[in-house]
């Protein structure tokens, strides 16, 4: 990929410095502006991002050092260098003091100055490199859904089709089904796997914090705003938004939330500045949004906005088939984060596990896996150590009310056997009985093998 | 694409012969077209800067403007002065960026300058790089990140002595110039 070549403003009222200046750092390839005045620098910058600022410290009005605090005040990335003909030893601390990034005295040596800059400009590149890298890393962690279940394979082939696109995403599903972690897949596999992915729980913000959060504000916009920032928005340009809890979201923010989906610009709170962003959207909710847009509590233009492909992640008690893995996995991660040398689950804990309905789902048996393995002194994890779980009742189908061990019987064996696609032999295995005895027990509970 | 293009050589002050004629003569080769030395000089005082001890780099630019070059040819003007730019502490040479001017010292670029031997070999090489690098400018190329293209930049002579005296393809191509010969390392990063 090939890099942008940096911007540098220059700012001196002497004409002959600016030329040269402006002149040497073209040859040089840069992208360079001038200003005369500390007035004209500010209102530049307010046109046009720079990298680095190379101001005099003596100017008339506003001096070098007043520049320097307005442009950190605004924006504290810039690398401000300082210039000056007077080389004043105390003028020079202040300006280090106050965030300058160097300091040198007129006339230059050229390779002094075109070092300081080169190196300045490589600060900004590995500060945004490493930025960009952070965010690559907490995106690529591995093995980020776990489900051989057809309906997670669904769920994948969903995700599969829909990442290439640009297309906007609802996930829907019961909270702990991983419906961020469905979003993190689709940014992975997307175009845009390089740029940002950010998250926002609309739900867990109030409506005035949120739309400051979403969309940023200017200095001074409301009590508290000490300096400009930056939206989630903005933070996505060339990357991935996910709003979580779509269906929390307050009306007034859902507003301007489908005007900036629309036009893919914002303004900041306070401000006046449109700014022009590329992202693509995902949304989750748990919540029943034609509900809530029948009832007039959700917009519905904003529905039918984000609701252009929609993913369902079925909750765990419909995908039996996954627990046992994604347990497994989850006492692999614990174990090794924690130092400990488990090694899996016993039978007894295998069945508990598979027995219970997880109402709180993925994130429910995680919880309940590292909770065991902080109480677990053996090898394996045993019922004793899932206590949440001896306390559940299993309503594995038929009567809840028929608490008799014939009944609890039946379902569990009819479980197992659905566990192992009606496999005789798995399950017997599974259940630690003959297959004998496991076909007594199928005609006794009129257990029959499904045909098709 | 070839160029049509012209190189004018105009000594500034006083420059030994020899010096421009091995200029002429290597210029003529690396860039094959006419590149012939101009039959006035120019005068360096008006550009003194006593307090300096240096002269003045735009004013000679300048000057070399007058009487204006015909269309189509590049005057670079060869000095054995130390120059400078009113912010720099010194400069190896200057250009107008796609303008027909340019100049080159050969003063800093000598030897015994940093405390080595005189040497009349390496400072003809150092000299020929110059003056291609400013050219090149004249001609708008910017700064080149091939290091050993003659439109790297330099700093220190050390940095002059680790380029070629040959444009990479991308710069001569850009130019209209041969490529060079060796056709190695010709790619630009």
């Amino acid at each position: 990929m090939k890099q942008r070549m940096p911007c540098l403003l220059i700012v001196d009222d002497e004409l002959h410095v600016r030329e040269s200046l402006g002149h040497w750092f073209t040859e040089d390839g840069y992208e360079v502006a001038t200003a005369s005045s500390g007035k004209e620098a500010l209102a530049v910058l307010g046109r046009q991002h720079f990298d680095v600022v190379i101001t005099d410290i003596k100017m008339p009005g506003m001096d070098g050092i007043e520049l320097q605090r307005h442009i950190h005040e605004t924006d504290p990335d810039v690398a401000v260098l300082v210039i000056t003909a007077y080389a004043s030893v105390s003028t020079a601390v202040q300006a280090l003091k106050d965030g300058a990034y160097d300091y040198l005295v007129k006339p230059f040596d050229p390779e002094e100055l075109s070092r300081v800059v080169e190196k300045a400009c490589e600060k900004i590149r590995l500060a945004e490199e490493n930025v960009a890298l952070k965010q690559q890393i907490a995106s690529a962690a591995p093995k980020l859904i776990i489900g051989a279940s057809r309906e997670m394979q669904r769920v994948m082939e969903l995700v599969e089709s829909v990442a290439a696109t640009d297309a906007t995403v609802l996930v829907r599903g019961e909270s702990g089904t991983g419906k961020e972690l469905v979003a993190r897949l689709i940014h992975m596999q997307s175009p845009r796997a390089f740029g940002p992915l950010v998250a926002v729980n609309c739900g867990a913000l109030p409506e005035g914090i949120l739309e400051s959060e979403l969309f940023g504000h200017e200095k001074g916009s409301f009590t508290g705003a000490a300096g400009q920032r930056k939206g989630k928005l903005e933070l996505a340009d060339g990357g991935t938004l996910f709003l979580d809890e779509i269906g929390e979201i307050p009306a007034k923010v859902q507003v301007e939330l489908l005007r900036a989906l629309e036009d893919h610009k914002i303004t900041r709170v306070g401000g006046t500045q449109e700014i022009k962003i590329d992202f693509r959207v995902i949304c989750a909710t748990n919540r029943d949004l034609e509900e809530a847009v029948r009832q007039g509590t959700f917009r519905e233009d904003l529905y039918y906005r984000i609701n252009v492909f929609e993913i369902d992640i079925p909750p765990l008690r419909d995908r039996p088939e996954d627990i046992l893995p994604i347990a497994e996995h989850f006492l692999e991660k614990f174990s090794s984060a924690m130092g400990r040398r488990v090694t899996g689950l016993s039978p007894s804990a295998r069945m508990m596990v598979l027995k219970y309905q997880w109402p709180g789902n993925v994130r429910e048996l995680a919880n309940a896996i590292e909770r065991a393995l902080v109480v677990c002194r053996g090898k394996e994890i045993e019922p004793q150590h899932l206590p949440i779980l001896s306390r559940s009742t299993s309503q594995d189908g038929g009567d809840p009310d028929d608490l008799s061990m014939q009944a609890i019987e039946k379902k569990h064996i009819l479980r197992v056997l659905k566990l192992n696609e009606f496999n005789v032999t798995h399950t017997a295995k599974a259940l630690e009985i003959d297959r004998v005895t496991l076909y007594n027990k199928m005609r006794k509970y009129g257990i029959e093998r499904p045909t098709g | 694409m070839s160029q049509s293009w012209q190189v004018e050589l105009v000594a500034i002050g006083s420059v030994v012969p020899s010096t421009l004629a091995h200029l002429r003569e290597d210029l003529a080769g690396i860039l094959a077209c006419p590149v012939w030395i101009a039959t006035f000089h120019v005068d360096p005082k008006p550009f003194f800067d006593p307090r300096r001890r240096q002269y003045g780099a735009h004013s000679i630019l300048e000057r070399l403007l007058q009487p204006p070059p015909e269309e189509n040819v590049h005057r670079i003007g060869i000095t054995e002065l130390d120059l400078f730019l009113p912010v720099f502490t010194h400069v190896f040479g200057a250009a107008q960026l796609g303008g027909p001017v340019g100049v080159a010292s050969q003063y800093r670029l000598r030897p015994e300058f940093e405390g080595d031997f005189p040497d009349q070999i390496r400072l003809k090489q150092r000299l020929l790089k110059e003056v291609l690098h400013e050219l090149g400018h004249t001609l708008a190329l910017v700064h080149c990140k091939v290091p050993w293209c003659a439109m790297g930049a330099s700093r220190l002579p050390e940095h002059v002595d680790l380029k070629d005296s040959s444009f990479c393809n991308p710069c001569a191509d850009r130019i209209g110039v041969p490529r060079n010969e060796l056709g190695l390392f010709t790619e630009n990063p």
